[in-house]
């Protein structure tokens, strides 16, 4: 783990929403998302699918097209707002890593060819240089008989060889920021593991600092120092790795944890959080969480919480922690017990 | 390696289509309701008229019709396609065929590039602004290409030609390179001796391409509503696609985004049509080249046809039946070009 | 987890019956406005019907397989009975032929023009083109009627009679709904098949006057010259009403008869409308009957391919693709001459036959396209569950497989009855489709060539253009319907490239 990150930090957004537009209704993708990478340190986005980490990560690198839009917000690259000023400069600075290896690269071009073009308009290498280049960066992503294979079609790659050359290919940008949206999540898990080591070592050698966006609670343990969590487009929980695991505030956080095989001792079943996270298609009146928490309460369903600092640079967007309402359970009682998750599908079933 | 494998197979796969192609064809001509020999001979009571015993025998009629369908199908396979009887009496049909395939392919050439020249770019436009009103008119007038019957189309083409001087106050013919007629064949007499004259004369080249092109176009028109209408299609898939995103994160834009990443695999999907582009074409050939007056295979096709000279129709049909596989196989090995994903994921 | 809700459909689980039973009104009100509307046309339905007989005996005589024919006396006799049934959408109710007359007679009912003269014998003495609009206005407000009456029974249906609350086909509906380019085209479909349907009644007059035997009938006009109502054969009256290079008889124009022609005249002085309303019907009917006999072969054989699978399907992929390998326009003229002369070509005026053809030359394209759906169907676990079940082979393809393919098969259909129609036309221009002199747009087409260039363009170019809005009608349905079925389905418009154009005509 690299040092918490002093002064200013290297990526910061604040604010940020994303509204979808379709022909009955705007869906608020994200809804007022903040957080910060500091140089060199990797920071975790974890939630379940829907909660809208993909579309962080793509208006991080300004790939959110119609029919979304950028509402409000700032995405502060080294200073810049790239909302204002746009992305052109700041691609090759940030590189992302799709979840999906065999999409990210273009089937009727050789690998070679794909990393060339990334080293042509970052590093100016062309020609031999940039063969001889493309074929260190394979090496370096693990791809064995790299000169042999620098010549052949993403086709004739494995997944997990694929997902390297796909590595291969942001590294050639010679980024700053390395944006991982889930990159391990289509792979074979012996190949997960190698992909992540793979991941580790580059961030050490080339300072790298990353964002890493999976719904694996088990992943986020073991690669990131800072950890924010999502719900239906909001970042619900921010904590520091450590302290996130040993210590969850967020109802939903305690929730996400208590689903993971083995990591509180003792519990005979796993626990589930019971439905689905909600389509935020309208401006929240209330906790998007409510419908599906244990510990919701009266207020929750027409106040919308907003971050509350608690000890140890971690905070929730949560009312239990809200002075200004009254919390029937006191924090830090631990995780929900089976009679909590029963209230939980009580809820829900009336949902229905 | 694979891809050579893919194209042998694509081609032994090939060799049962035209068998039983041609045998169809031989069935519907020799076991047909229709007796071939009384149709040829045009008397009250065909049957009773000496010809028609002699033009039986010629045809091997009074075989047993095992030996017919062999003896077809070996004449066919080593490409002795008899002689005709009612049209152009009595001329060996592969000569006739010879006199006639350059018109149809010189045709048959130009309507595809005009189709494909105007087709795909338009269709590639559409779809790299879908949804706008220039994106509509695009794909609505492909839709109407496509709809519209190319003899009707054929007629309206030549009628406006014929009255080009009160309607737009320039006779056709005098247009750019002089012609004869608006009607009739293209000259194409002149690379006889040296097929290299194409280039070497290009008046003679560009009069023959002025001769067929309002054909061409008449007969293109349906595959160019096609490639307008699959190529937006195709544009706007891939620009959906991952790889795309992750070009654009890796800093590529603009035109380099567009035609390197974007209309390079749009092509893909087009390839499949060149199929059935062919069969419009070889079908279209027919009214087309009635209308405009052009001697190719479709019209001495549909002479053989309305002059009932039925045992040319099954040869004819044979010509054509091997034209057709042999573009099938054409678009085989382009795919192999285009997409290095063929034969590699077992069989496409 | 069972249902709380205080909705009266939630909690009885009753039949469509006995919901009928307990709220009848809505199905009463239905019903008596079906009864009213059937029973303005009941003299159409009762020809409709026994024609259809009639056609039916006499194609059945037309089979010379048969030894034995059936008579047709009593049949004629009960199609001129309907026939002679007043009805509200007829010539005879809203006539708009007539004569002008400066005459003033006991006859005279209209309003009476500034130089004393009045139109005789339309409706309401009303000008001969205006009384024609009057009755196409009152044909499609029957139409328009009709289609309410059935979107509202629809409607009904689902919020009173039907026992779910939802089904998956409601959700077809509501996309098809918002499917505008669809909509689109089913507005012209239906434009298109309420003018084949009431085709006869919308022509100026009849193809048995216009067409068959104009010398057999014959019309009043105010002969000018002798200042007389005068008497002509249609057929005479035709040959000084012609339409070509130096006559014309233009789009809505009257000629010297005082006939009111709304798409001018053919080269021999025919009304052009008339001819067009026959072929419609002739088109359409050729064209059903080939998407119907090349949708039950495609369909019988997606089927067997998805349920045996192996060598059956191996083997239909050869057989398809050697069909499709032939080029198809040039099979349907190489089989019109091959079978012309036999008695098939003589059923229907030689429609039977190109029906035959077409629909032998286009399922393999249709199989094709049901083909993979089908496959797909045949892998899901019911399919598995009736096997073990032990349900025979024919129950299982019907139940379970068939329903899963029918909305495809609606979409290809609608696509190739487009081509079909081409096809047909194509074949006619060449003096090869339907017998003449039975009207054909692709024959107009052809007898019209020679004049586009000049002031009688109309008689090719109005078929013309009809033709390319049906076809791109039935394709915009087909894109409608497919795109509602499957909303994220491709549009792989290759697929059917070869079927849908008619084989290149």
């Amino acid at each position: 783990m690299s040092d918490q990150g002093s002064g200013e930090p290297m990526l910061s957004v604040e604010d940020l929403s994303v509204v979808f537009r379709t022909d009955k209704e705007r869906i608020h993708a994200l809804d007022g998302v903040s957080f910060d990478i500091h140089e060199g340190e990797t920071v975790g986005l974890v939630g379940e699918s829907g909660s809208g980490k993909s579309v962080t990560a793509r208006s991080i690198l300004g790939l959110v097209d119609d029919p979304g839009r950028i509402e409000s917000g700032s995405i502060r690259f080294r200073g810049e707002d790239l909302t204002e000023t746009g992305w052109m400069d700041a691609r090759g600075d940030i590189a992302i890593v799709f979840q999906d290896p065999s999409g990210s690269l273009n089937p009727v071009y050789t690998v070679g060819n794909q990393i060339r073009e990334a080293l042509r308009i970052h590093q100016d290498l062309t020609g031999r240089a940039a063969r001889r280049e493309a074929i260190r960066l394979l090496e370096s992503v693990g791809i064995s008989d790299a000169p042999g294979r620098v010549d052949a079609y993403p086709d004739e790659f494995s997944g997990g060889m694929r997902q390297r050359a796909v590595i291969a290919t942001a590294l050639a940008c010679d980024p700053d920021l390395l944006v991982c949206d889930e990159p391990t999540t289509a792979l074979d898990v012996t190949i997960q593991a190698q992909i992540l080591d793979l991941l580790d070592d580059l961030q050490r050698e080339e300072d790298l600092a990353v964002l890493f966006i999976t719904h694996d609670m088990g992943v986020i343990s073991e690669v990131a120092d800072r950890v924010n969590v999502m719900y239906a487009g909001e970042v619900v929980e921010r904590a520091p790795a450590g302290r996130l695991f040993s210590d969850p505030a967020h109802p939903y956080t305690r929730g996400l944890l208590a689903s993971i095989p083995g990591v509180h001792e003792g519990g005979e079943r796993l626990l589930t959080i019971d439905g689905e996270v909600p389509t935020p298609n309208e401006a929240p009146t209330g906790c998007r969480f409510a419908a599906r928490c244990p510990k919701a309460f009266g207020a929750c369903d027409h106040t919308h919480p907003d971050h509350v600092a608690l000890d140890g640079d971690q905070s929730a967007a949560c009312l239990l922690f809200d002075e200004d309402h009254s919390a029937p359970v006191s924090p830090g009682t631990g995780l929900p017990g089976p009679a909590d998750t029963d209230s939980a599908a009580r809820t829900d079933g009336g949902e229905e | 390696m694979k891809r050579l494998r893919y194209l042998g197979k694509r081609f032994l796969l090939a060799v049962p289509v035209v068998w039983l192609g041609t045998s169809f064809t031989w069935f519907a001509v020799f076991m047909g309701p229709i007796d071939p020999a009384a149709a040829l001979v045009s008397d009250a009571d065909p049957t009773a008229s000496d010809k028609y015993q002699s033009i039986r025998t010629k045809l091997g009629l009074d075989q047993p019709p095992l030996q017919q369908y062999i003896d077809f199908m070996t004449d066919m396979a080593v490409f002795d396609l008899g002689r005709t009887w009612v049209v152009y009496s009595g001329t060996n049909v592969n000569t006739l065929v010879l006199d006639f395939l350059p018109q149809t392919l010189w045709l048959g050439f130009w309507s595809v590039l005009i189709a494909v020249f105007v087709g795909v770019p338009l269709g590639f436009y559409a779809g790299t602004r879908s949804n706008t009103l220039a994106d509509y008119l695009t794909s609505f007038s492909g839709i109407s290409w496509r709809a519209m019957p190319n003899f009707w189309l054929a007629a309206v083409v030549l009628s406006l030609l014929i009255n080009s001087e009160a309607l737009f106050g320039i006779e056709w013919e005098l247009l750019g390179v002089r012609t004869g007629a608006i009607t009739g064949n293209p000259g194409l007499g002149y690379m006889a001796d040296n097929p290299l004259n194409l280039f070497l004369q290009p008046g003679n080249t560009l009069a023959a391409v002025k001769k067929v092109a309002p054909a061409a176009l008449v007969l293109g028109s349906a595959s160019m509503g096609n490639e307008i209408r699959i190529g937006r299609t195709a544009v706007m898939e891939v620009k959906n696609e991952q790889y795309i995103d992750f070009a654009r994160a890796k800093g590529v834009s603009g035109g380099r985004l567009v035609w390197k990443h974007v209309f390079r695999n749009a092509l893909v999907p087009l390839v499949p049509i060149i199929t059935t582009e062919a069969f419009l074409l070889v079908g279209g050939s027919v009214l087309v080249e009635s209308v405009f007056g052009i001697s190719g295979m479709g019209s001495l096709f549909l002479r053989a046809a309305i002059e009932g000279d039925i045992p040319v129709l099954g040869t004819l049909m044979y010509v054509f039946i091997l034209m057709l596989v042999g573009i099938n196989l054409f678009q085989d090995v382009l795919y192999t070009l285009i997409d290095p994903r063929i034969g590699l994921e077992g069989d496409a | 987890m069972t249902v709380s809700r205080d909705d009266p459909r939630g909690v009885s689980q009753t039949s469509t019956g006995s919901r009928l039973l307990q709220n009848p009104k809505p199905a009463t009100v239905w019903a008596s406005v079906a009864a009213v509307l059937l029973g303005l046309e009941l003299g159409a339905v009762l020809e409709f019907a026994s024609s259809i007989a009639l056609d039916s005996v006499r194609a059945f005589n037309g089979i010379q397989a048969v030894p034995f024919s059936v008579g047709t006396g009593a049949l004629v006799g009960f199609e001129r009975w309907a026939a002679d049934l007043p009805r509200l959408l007829s010539r005879e109710t809203v006539p708009s032929s007539g004569y002008y007359s400066t005459v003033s007679g006991e006859w005279v009912v209209g309003p009476v023009y500034f130089d004393g003269g009045q139109w005789v014998g339309t409706f309401l003495g009303l000008e001969p083109a205006h009384a024609w609009l009057v009755r196409v206005a009152v044909v499609y407000l029957y139409t328009g009627v009709g289609l309410v009456w059935l979107w509202v029974g629809y409607r009904w249906y689902r919020s009173h009679y039907r026992v779910a609350d939802w089904t998956p086909r409601d959700d077809v509906v509501d996309r098809f709904r918002s499917h505008y380019w669809g909509l689109f085209g089913f507005a012209i479909v239906l434009l298109f098949l309420s003018t084949v349907v009431f085709g006869p009644t919308l022509a100026p007059t009849t193809n048995q006057v216009n067409n068959v035997d104009p010398y057999s009938y014959q019309i009043q006009y105010w002969n000018a010259d002798a200042g007389a109502v005068e008497e002509v054969a249609v057929g005479n009256a035709n040959s000084q009403s012609t339409s070509t290079g130096s006559a014309n008889v233009g789009l809505w124009s009257y000629d010297d008869f005082g006939r009111f022609h709304p798409f001018g005249t053919m080269p021999s002085g025919q009304d052009l409308f008339t001819f067009i309303m026959y072929g419609a019907r002739l088109s359409l009917t050729i064209g059903l009957v080939t998407i119907g006999l090349s949708t039950l072969i495609a369909t019988s054989l997606a089927m067997a391919s998805a349920y045996y699978r192996g060598r059956v399907d191996l083997g239909l992929v050869l057989l398809s693709d050697s069909i499709m390998a032939l080029p198809g326009l040039l099979v349907l003229i190489m089989l019109s001459v091959v079978l012309g002369g036999t008695w098939l070509a003589n059923v229907f005026d030689g429609g039977l036959l190109l029906a035959l053809i077409f629909a032998g030359a286009g399922w393999p394209g249709l199989w094709r396209a049901i083909r993979g759906p089908a496959l797909q169907t045949a892998e899901r676990e019911w399919v598995d569950a009736a096997r073990g079940l032990g349900q025979r082979p024919s129950t299982i393809m019907r139940k379970h497989i068939l329903p899963y393919i029918a909305g495809y098969l609606l979409v290809y259909g609608s696509m190739s009855l487009g081509g079909v129609i081409i096809g047909i036309a194509g074949l006619s221009y060449l003096g090869l489709g339907v017998n003449p002199p039975v009207p054909e747009w692709g024959r107009a087409i052809g007898l019209g060539q020679p004049y586009i260039g000049t002031s009688s363009w109309h008689i090719s170019i109005v078929p013309g253009v009809l033709i390319t809005v049906v076809v791109i009608g039935f394709n915009a349905l087909g894109d409608g319907i497919r795109d509602a079925i499957d909303p994220k389905s491709d549009t792989d418009a290759a697929d059917t490239g070869g079927v849908d154009r008619g084989g290149g005509a």
